[in-house]
């Protein structure tokens, strides 16, 4: 059997990254959709030790009764080492108790600043948005006080733009030196940006996103292309690892048969 | 100072002092606690969290009854508020909500909510964004009898200019450190699994935010999935996740989440989810029949939840239960065993 699949769609794509972004033995804050589904196939491939945190509550429980529908959901709780509410959740990661916090969202710019709450004009259009989003949930609570944090995204010109709508959950803010530190946040801020095109990162002096690999069937100009300002491409970009014929298989038989949130086309 | 929502710090530290906090039996019909403790123009501390425990008996009731120009206060949600703006969007003059204090509204894997979209892209609410964390600590502060509390998120976030939280100088270390308004609802609506006849409640699985909820507010209404014997609750007094004297009323409610998730006794029922949900984004694109069909069969068309839950396919109902992963519930010290 080969190792490598040759029939996998870009969201299954998406979970194999971000799956192979977490490092075992960390604590990792997930919010709700394909942050679950990655942290679940994570802990059955390279990281069985990483302890999952849940805002409703629940902290390092065994994810083994089904994917979760809700980050609250009586499926986060199984097993759990701790179970209380959110202020518990959130005082604990205020604490530094949770190392990466891993949340997406609608749009992102170049600072890594994501919008999940409405398009259209801020402020003055704040109380009749053009499109009204869910709101922050507790994604910006983790891209403030996570330690570290990991952005998951479908990549389309339209979600990464040179400036967003609103600003939810904070990144490198305006990428002035030290924004973060000076805004009154506490943790670093994010570290990944795991997408359907690339995997990207940040330039350590103007915090602005770079290239780092590209995913399979992607080049350095289709990922450019996709993006709605220009990244900074180093010259160490590299070639992203396909998915095993395990990390599928686990996906679709194992992690998410229904399909909830790997869904077989991604919806425009 | 700013303008409260509710009841203001020293309002709610009066009414207290004037509420009788006997031990006695607070049991009573759901009709009935409507009436007496939701009022038009009230703020509504909304317990549960997005699907799961949301108090969905409650405003099936208040909806029922009409109530008009709604502050609505919750963390996240998704069925209960659907729910309420339903039936403005079907009938204004009846139901209303004036405004949302809220993190997030939505139905994770079950999609976006429709009329959330509905009632803002048409300028029918007022908003105010606050996160996660940001409305359980302001309920946290109402709850502990503080004016306010401080938190360090979302510093930084667009969020700071549009709510009435205040970012200082720490007085102590000097960095920045965001203030929040604590939040005292008129009135909690909470469900959870297990009460007693006094209102003392003991919640299975996550406590969400709705002990901070209940405490903070003036009122609290309680539906339980069981009524459970006094005797039986104080036998483990640190599992009392509500004192009774927090509760103004308690209804017995089975299925009171429905189709919301119950942790112990019922998962979502997608099913019923999906042709509420289908509804509601069939009115926000224009057509209007398929969300009042489903108000004049399930909410209008009946007089009790249990009249509601009634109508639905036994085996439907059975299905949720099985598939529940959650620890049944049990008489004793139910976080034990599986």
């Amino acid at each position: 059997m080969p190792k490598y699949s040759d029939d996998f769609t870009t969201q299954e794509m998406i979970v194999v990254a971000g799956s192979r972004s977490l490092p075992d033995n960390k604590v990792i804050f997930a919010g709700t959709g394909l942050p679950m589904v990655a942290i679940t196939l994570a802990q059955l491939t390279h990281g069985p030790g990483i302890v999952p945190v849940f805002e409703a509550g629940a902290v390092g429980p065994e994810l083994s009764r089904g994917l979760p529908l809700s980050v609250g959901d009586s499926r986060t709780t199984y097993r759990a080492n701790y179970l209380l509410g959110l202020n518990s959740a959130f005082e604990l990661t205020q604490r530094g108790y949770a190392d990466i916090g891993f949340i997406g969202g609608a749009e992102i710019d170049p600072y890594g600043n994501l919008n999940s709450t409405m398009l259209g004009d801020f402020p003055d259009g704040y109380q009749r948005p053009k499109t009204r989003l869910p709101g922050s949930g507790g994604a910006s609570d983790m891209a403030c006080s996570c330690e570290r944090t990991i952005i998951i995204m479908v990549h389309e010109p339209r979600r990464f733009r040179e400036k967003i709508s609103y600003i939810t959950s904070p990144g490198y803010l305006d990428g002035s030196p030290n924004a973060r530190w000076r805004a009154g946040l506490v943790g670093q801020g994010p570290q990944r940006v795991i997408t359907t095109k690339a995997i990207l990162g940040f330039d350590d002096e103007t915090k602005r996103m770079k290239l780092v690999a590209t995913l399979p069937g992607e080049t350095v100009q289709s990922v450019q292309d996709a993006t709605g300002f220009e990244l900074i491409i180093p010259d160490d970009v590299y070639e992203f690892e396909p998915p095993t014929v395990e990390e599928i298989r686990l996906i679709r038989e194992v992690i998410d048969p229904q399909g909830y949130f790997v869904k077989k086309k991604i919806k425009e | 100072m700013i303008e409260w929502t509710g009841l203001s710090p020293d309002e709610a530290r009066q009414f207290l002092a004037n509420k009788d906090k006997s031990k006695r039996d607070k049991r009573m019909s759901l009709k009935e606690a409507v009436q007496k403790f939701v009022k038009d123009g009230d703020n509504i501390g909304v317990a549960g969290f997005v699907n799961g425990r949301q108090p969905i008996a409650i405003v099936h009731e208040i909806i029922r009854q009409g109530r008009k120009d709604l502050i609505l206060s919750f963390q996240s949600a998704g069925l209960a508020i659907e729910y309420l703006a339903g039936a403005m969007a079907l009938d204004e003059s009846k139901n209303s909500i004036k405004r949302l204090e809220l993190a997030y509204w939505a139905h994770e894997a079950f999609g976006i909510s429709p009329l959330f979209r509905y009632l803002t892209e048409n300028g029918k609410i007022e908003v105010e964004d606050w996160s996660n964390y940001n409305m359980s600590a302001r309920f946290k502060a109402g709850s502990m009898g503080l004016p306010f509390i401080p938190c360090r998120s979302p510093m930084g976030s667009d969020m700071v200019q549009r709510n009435r939280s205040v970012i200082i100088d720490c007085p102590f270390t000097g960095r920045p450190i965001m203030l929040l308004p604590a939040s005292h609802p008129n009135v909690a609506i909470v469900h959870v699994q297990e009460a007693d006849i006094y209102g003392n409640c003991r919640i299975q699985g996550p406590t969400y935010t709705c002990p901070e909820i209940a405490m903070a507010s003036a009122h609290t209404i309680v539906t339980c999935e069981r009524l459970i014997e006094h005797n039986e609750m104080t036998r483990y007094p640190n599992r009392i996740s509500i004192p009774f004297f927090a509760v103004d009323a308690v209804i017995e409610v089975p299925f009171g989440a429905y189709p919301g998730n119950c942790h112990g006794l019922y998962y979502f029922d997608e099913k019923h989810i999906s042709e509420f949900r289908g509804a509601c984004e069939k009115f926000r694109k224009g057509d209007t029949a398929p969300l009042k069909e489903y108000y004049d069969q399930y909410i209008f068309g009946v007089e009790t939840f249990a009249e509601f839950i009634d109508k639905l396919p036994f085996e439907q109902l059975q299905y949720v239960q099985k598939i529940e992963p959650g620890i049944r519930l049990e008489a004793g010290f139910t976080v034990l065993g599986s």
